[in-house]
């Protein structure tokens, strides 16, 4: 049969399929515990994801110059038990084809475990016997400072690490957010045994713990789990301390720091931002999109397709508990960077400065509608989402209620986001580049400061 | 085509059977450039619309190019697989591209190289690798290119590309996610079946003679930490041997239990990563060894303790529990990964692109169960052996 084919016009398409949250069920034990389970039975995997609500903002919640603290105490939570050892704890976890892993942000520590259903009930059990009885042991600890210590050197050859820890320093000041979550040298070599224990005891505990259970398990049976490892952990109250809000207002400026034998600069700019529970989140993510959240970014468009300044250009705004911050982060050619950073200082003034067309907002809209459920496509994403309600304070409809909220946005909306949120004559400008390529153009921007030192 | 209802979108994958090995020597990064340029627009769409379309649909793309083969995914809701169809194969139906287009993408990947390898540290190590591992197959360069034949790149050399390489006869189109099996056939009749299928490409023929001597090589680079980067020829993708030597690299550095992790970064505290890999290929793959030395570590006890272990491995010196410990390791890794549309696609048009069918999705798995010891202890005595390999000592710059 000869088929008519009209190539020239894109086809008309139905409807979209509903999309609805995967149900989860959820249950608090009476010493603080909470339990989420999320079944899917697709695979014969089940993972578990466990929280504590403290991470690395709380690091010197007893003594400065510590930080990196929870970070480690993150990592020695698998290297050893009253009954246990760190080799012993590994074996169990590989011979059993499992996966399992620690580590914490600046809000939170994760532990996370992933086995075949067939082995769960062992590593489940597992899991929360290196929760419950770690023991942190002097030879553990120097282990792992020495590890992290060497780990640091590998991240102060990276360009892209170094314009970080620029940024973050100049735009957060004293607040912990702009610390390094695993530390730096010598507040890694700063860390005792005891302010492991200390922090582990204040912070470990039942009224912290948030547990995901996803995969290929009912809540039956993730309950009876739970129980039977909650036997005489009570509950205790928790010190978790606000995060103080800094202040970042001063006229834009560029730090440029040398890096030897640099080809390429990478770019951070930007300024303070907004924490998660903001009532405008969906705007401003709207607008971010739009401005340089996605490939046909505004942003992108101009440095990559339009210029091809770069392989790409992004922005964010990566928020946090208590406060976050806006950035826009490129790698260009050493003698392009002046060129690159006024086009994105351009972007920002214009998405102020003007209303967004209709059409840029209807593909921004679509796009984030229609990438929404490849967010919900593995159990271990869907816990993440399910953790951040828990974590963030969030209405618990908020994932429901997203696709909503995102097309109901208008562009003024856009425009008024812009002008709060967006302060294009307030931005910190870090770069890490060769300096004597870049520093001269860079003046015709504003004040040019050459930063000596990024982390002591 | 594979069904998954759960969420209600789909993957696209299309994969062309052609990679940075096929290309001539004199023309290298060809095949990656061109991935660049699938998305420049079409007869249908204009210059810098295929994005635009694909995202405000909803959608996403993404691609890459290895030494075999170029894959291209949409990932898009399901109600939108019509749209997906007709985006993909209007590029293949009628393939566009003008000069400003190609410039503008020639300095786009000159970046990447630049982002990738030039400012990374050790960024250079596939480079520096390919280049003494092979002397005549396209494999001894690096997929990204030399940016000076990318340079002189022309209008011409794209469109030869293109009407070689970017034919139905060398495509393997994979359809996963929300959809239904007899409408998206239609759908698929309906937009690729009358381009013209193209014809069939002769390949270059593998030729490479074996390395009789041990090639190591010093190289300066940008770094604080040492790190020793060692490479195997071993026999091509699918084999018996390729399986075993998952097994093998599972042994050495899959979880803080294996042995160069357990020996040389938790024990002796010599290193501060250590990993290993399978590059799986179309006539050959290698076995990778990667270590990032800890500082002030005394470099040849490191290669010897390397060499230790390998050793225990050719002479017997583990048990059948390691190599039970291993084969569980593998198949739960191989399970997460398949659980998402767009890895699973991927899975399907890698594995057709080089098998007469797709069975092998569903016995892949099963390849690891029964090798034995003594295939365990041959594979590493005849292939991990010393004399063939290439090691790269990377050091700090003075």
């Amino acid at each position: 049969m000869e088929l008519k084919l009209d190539r020239t016009k894109p086809p008309v398409t139905g409807k979209p399929r509903d999309l609805l949250f995967p149900e989860y069920y959820e249950q608090v034990f009476s010493n603080g515990v909470k339990l989420y389970v999320i079944n899917d039975s697709r695979l014969p995997l089940v993972t578990t994801r466990i929280i504590f609500k403290t991470g690395s903002s709380e690091d010197e919640f007893e003594s400065e110059n510590k930080s990196g603290l929870a970070s480690i105490v993150s990592e020695l939570i698998t290297k050893g038990t009253n009954s246990l050892k760190a080799t012993e704890i590994a074996e169990k976890i590989d011979y059993h084809g499992a996966v399992l892993s620690s580590g914490c942000d600046y809000d939170a520590t994760y532990i996370t475990s992933s086995s075949l259903k067939k082995y769960f009930p062992f590593i489940f059990s597992l899991t929360f016997d290196l929760i419950r009885e770690s023991v942190f042991s002097e030879e553990e600890l120097q282990r792992e400072k020495n590890q992290v210590i060497n780990s640091l050197l590998s991240c102060y050859d990276e360009g892209e690490f170094l314009a970080e820890r620029l940024f973050k320093k100049i735009v957060y000041k004293n607040s912990p957010y702009a610390n390094n979550i695993e530390g730096i040298v010598s507040s890694v070599n700063n860390i005792k045994r005891d302010d492991i224990l200390n922090f582990y005891k204040s912070f470990y505990a039942p009224a912290n713990m948030v547990i995901a259970l996803v995969g290929d398990i009912t809540p039956v049976e993730a309950e009876k789990l739970v129980i039977s490892k909650l036997t005489g952990w009570d509950s205790q109250a928790i010190k978790n301390r606000p995060v103080p809000k800094t202040r970042f207002e001063q006229k834009t400026k560029s730090y440029i720091y040398d890096r030897k034998g640099a080809v390429q600069s990478n770019i951070r700019l930007g300024h303070l931002g907004i924490e998660r529970k903001n009532p405008d989140f969906v705007k401003i993510s709207v607008m971010n999109t739009l401005l340089g959240g996605y490939f046909t970014s505004r942003i992108n468009k101009n440095l990559r397709e339009v210029n091809g300044f770069t392989y790409g250009a992004r922005s964010y705004f990566s928020w946090k508990k208590f406060q976050g911050d806006f950035s826009v982060e490129t790698d260009v050619k050493n003698s392009l960077t002046a060129k690159a950073v006024k086009e994105i200082i351009y972007e920002i003034k214009k998405i102020r400065d003007e209303f967004v067309t209709e059409d840029e907002l209807f593909s921004v809209k679509n796009y984030l509608s229609g990438n929404f459920p490849l967010q919900l496509e593995t159990p271990n994403a869907i816990a993440t989402k399910v953790l951040n309600l828990e974590l963030y304070e969030l209405d618990k409809n908020f994932y429901n209620t997203y696709i909503t909220a995102i097309n109901s946005v208008t562009k003024e909306d856009i425009k008024n986001c812009a002008e709060k949120y967006l302060h294009p004559e307030n931005l910190a400008i870090a770069i890490v580049s060769n300096l004597s390529e870049t520093k001269k153009e860079m003046e015709e921007i504003g004040e040019v400061e050459v930063a000596e030192k990024i982390d002591e | 085509m594979s069904v998954n209802k759960k969420i209600p979108v789909l993957t696209v994958n299309s994969t062309f059977h052609i990679g940075s090995k096929d290309e001539d020597e004199n023309k290298t990064g060809l095949a990656h450039l061109f991935e660049h340029l699938m998305f420049e627009g079409s007869e249908n769409v204009e210059k810098g619309n295929f994005d635009e379309i694909l995202n405000s649909n909803g959608g996403d793309s993404n691609a890459y190019t290895s030494w075999d083969i170029t894959s291209y995914h949409i990932s898009i809701p399901s109600n939108k697989l019509e749209l997906a169809l007709w985006l993909d194969s209007g590029r293949i139906a009628g393939f566009r591209i003008d000069n400003e287009s190609l410039e503008i993408q020639k300095k786009v990947v000159m970046e990447e190289k630049l982002q990738v390898h030039d400012n990374t540290p050790y960024g250079s190590v596939e480079a520096e690798s390919s280049k003494r591992l092979f002397k005549n197959s396209g494999y001894k360069s690096p997929i990204i290119g030399n940016m000076e034949h990318l340079e002189k790149v022309d209008l011409i050399d794209i469109n030869n590309f293109f009407n070689m390489y970017y034919v139905p006869c060398n495509m393997v189109l994979s359809v996963v996610g929300d959809i239904k099996f007899d409408e998206t056939e239609k759908m698929i009749k309906k937009y690729y079946e009358n381009i013209p299928p193209g014809k069939y490409i002769e390949r270059k023929l593998y030729d490479e003679s074996e390395i009789l001597s041990e090639i190591c090589e010093t190289v300066f680079d940008d770094i604080n930490l040492p790190g020793k980067f060692y490479f195997y020829r071993i026999p091509k993708s699918g084999t018996r041997e390729y399986y075993i030597s998952h097994l093998i690299s599972a042994m050495l550095t899959e979880g803080d239990s294996s042995r160069l992790y357990r020996e040389l970064v938790y024990d002796k505290q010599l290193l501060n990563e250590v990993d290993s890999a399978i590059y799986g290929m179309e006539d050959v793959s290698l076995f990778n060894i990667n270590s990032i030395a800890m500082e002030g570590a005394d470099i040849n006890e490191i290669e010897n303790r390397i060499d230790d272990e390998l050793n225990n491995i050719k002479e017997g010196k583990f048990t059948e529990d390691e190599i039970f410990k291993v084969k569980n390791r593998i198949i739960t890794k191989y399970i997460m990964k398949l659980q998402t549309n767009n890895n699973l696609a991927d899975k399907f048009s890698e594995i057709r692109t080089f098998y007469p069918d797709c069975s092998k999705i569903n016995n892949e798995i099963n390849e690891y169960d029964d090798i034995t010891k003594s295939e365990i202890t041959d594979f590493a005595s005849e292939f991990l052996d010393k004399k063939k390999r290439v090691v790269l000592n990377y050091l700090p710059r003075e």
